[in-house]
């Protein structure tokens, strides 16, 4: 699996896991998105490190979406030889966002749960050291980055 | 910061913020006599918020916070953000404001890796003067920048769909002069640093940072080329005219605190280069089309990545048709080099003298960091 394309890798993905994924396209040679059902979260990322390559963690950060009323979790992933960029994601429960944590498969996501966590109020399930990444220890005004966010102390 | 359980017989030390080589963050480190055990890094000491401003400002306006992320890097800065708005707008850039670009980005690099190397060179404790010399030098470009841009710092000058200047009248031939007199200083501090064995004494074997470690916890930039991956947005993704222009991908087998010293050592070998190039080759042409400051932008989502002074740096923006972006996620290159030094000492015999070296090995920048 050394020097794949993003094509090749949607299509072998798609084969491999069936089930797990909700939706996958890519729209550029340098780009892979992939949607993955929440039940198959962690399975298909260990297969997409161990089976397809995907050994260097890039970032990882969330949207929301009130209308939809959802979270999307993404996490940044490059396939150091093909040089491409996976955008993995997964939709969670916006009135009660949780995931297992991604720690046990790229250790380096760590920095960006906990940004997730302060930042979106995403629980990350066996992460290894939930503290605040970036806001202040005495932090109460919300989570600032979920769309209803309306400043501290005005809550 | 809740600080994590401390273990029995180990004492901790709170590193910075207000340490003159720590810069805006706290390092805890977990000591047993000289040895470290463990690094924590606390940061968030210099967080505004960026993403969030950006959220509710326009296209234009963001572009102010977005250069303010590093200010010694500022054209990297500010070009990742704008090749992304001018994705999802689908927008053309004149093709000379394209190599304006480059030459800007280049001399911007050069700026931050010669920072960077002051702050090594004064780590190690031995050349206090390399410091001054670099900072002097820096002027060069600091000139070159005021010229053409107006600013020396923060100068602003990208925006979606070209530059606000042109060259001024007879500015190629100071940057050619500029490239001439930098590359004779780079001898000396050739000589005078990464040759001096009390230099190559602190450096050498330090903080080994094996490729496969590099690459599983996330390494960028200078520290992920420093052992041997040869990774480089510029020619992987190219933007601006990289892929017109010859030049390399620079790595160094070693590993160690020297091999990242001497990536950005020759990293700004290849950026007089470019910046050479640029200056005898630079096309005629317009450097703006039609500008509207209040542009709005098609509903969707894209992903830019460039090369900054310290690794990769990207921006994920998703905007909803109307004039502002609807979320933009930075992919800062200091957060994830600074989660490979909190590990550093898990992975080598790391003492407590050796902190301030490998720290600025790794060379961060906490403004990009934090956001």
């Amino acid at each position: 699996m050394s020097k794949i394309s993003a094509a090749d890798f949607v299509k072998a993905f798609q084969e491999a896991h069936p089930d797990a994924v909700k939706s996958m396209e890519s729209t550029s040679p340098k780009r892979a998105d992939l949607v993955v059902e929440y039940d198959d979260f962690i399975d298909a990322a260990e297969s997409l490190r161990d089976d397809f390559g995907f050994t260097m963690p890039v970032s990882g950060g969330a949207v929301d979406y009130p209308d939809d009323d959802r979270i999307q979790m993404i996490y940044y992933l490059m396939h150091p030889e093909a040089r491409f960029m996976l955008t993995y994601r997964v939709d969670l429960d916006r009135g009660d966002p949780r995931l297992p944590s991604l720690t046990q498969v790229w250790e380096a996501m760590s920095f960006h749960e906990r940004e997730a966590n302060e930042m979106f109020g995403i629980e990350f399930e066996g992460h290894p050291n939930m503290i605040p990444l970036l806001l202040p220890p005495d932090w109460k005004g919300g989570h600032p980055l979920l769309k209803d966010f309306k400043g501290e102390g005005q809550q | 910061m809740k600080e994590p359980m401390i273990e029995p017989d180990v004492m901790r030390i709170s590193w910075g913020p207000q340490h003159p080589m720590s810069g805006q963050t706290r390092i805890l480190l977990d000591v047993d006599g000289e040895k470290v055990h463990r690094i924590i890094a606390d940061l968030g000491f210099t967080h505004r918020g960026i993403e969030k401003i950006l959220e509710n400002r326009s296209f234009f306006s963001g572009i102010i916070p977005v250069d303010r992320m590093a200010m010694v890097d500022t054209a990297n800065m500010s070009i990742g953000y704008v090749t992304a708005i001018e994705k999802a707008a689908d927008m053309e850039v004149p093709e000379r404001a394209k190599w304006i670009r480059t030459l800007i980005c280049e001399m911007s690099r050069i700026n931050s890796h010669l920072y960077a190397f002051g702050l090594q060179a004064e780590s190690t404790g031995y050349f206090p003067a390399v410091f001054l010399w670099t900072t002097v030098d820096r002027e060069v470009l600091l000139d070159l920048f005021e010229e053409l841009t107006g600013a020396r710092w923060s100068f602003n000058h990208f925006f979606p769909g070209g530059v606000h200047h042109d060259f001024p009248d007879g500015f190629a031939d100071k940057v050619l002069k500029g490239v001439k007199y930098l590359r004779d200083r780079f001898k000396d501090y050739w000589d005078a640093m990464v040759e001096n064995p009390l230099f190559e004494n602190r450096c050498d074997g330090v903080a080994i940072l094996k490729p496969s470690d590099a690459l599983r916890l996330g390494a960028t930039g200078p520290t992920l080329r420093g052992s041997g991956i040869d990774i480089d947005m510029r020619r992987d993704e190219p933007y601006n005219v990289y892929d017109e222009l010859e030049w390399q991908v620079i790595t160094e087998d070693a590993c160690d605190v020297m091999a990242r010293t001497k990536v950005r050592f020759h990293e700004i070998g290849q950026a007089l280069d470019i910046m050479e190039q640029v200056a005898l080759k630079i096309p005629e042409g317009p450097v703006k089309g039609r500008v509207n400051a209040f542009m709005r932008v098609p509903e969707g989502e894209c992903i830019s990545r460039v090369e900054a002074g310290r690794g990769e740096l990207g921006f994920h923006l998703f905007t909803d048709g109307t004039g502002n972006p609807y979320r933009v996620k930075i992919n800062s290159p200091t957060l994830r080099n600074m989660y490979v030094f909190e590990r550093l000492a898990e992975l080598n015999e790391v003492y407590i003298a050796d902190i301030p070296v490998i720290i600025n090995s790794i060379d961060p920048w906490y403004l990009d960091s934090d956001r």
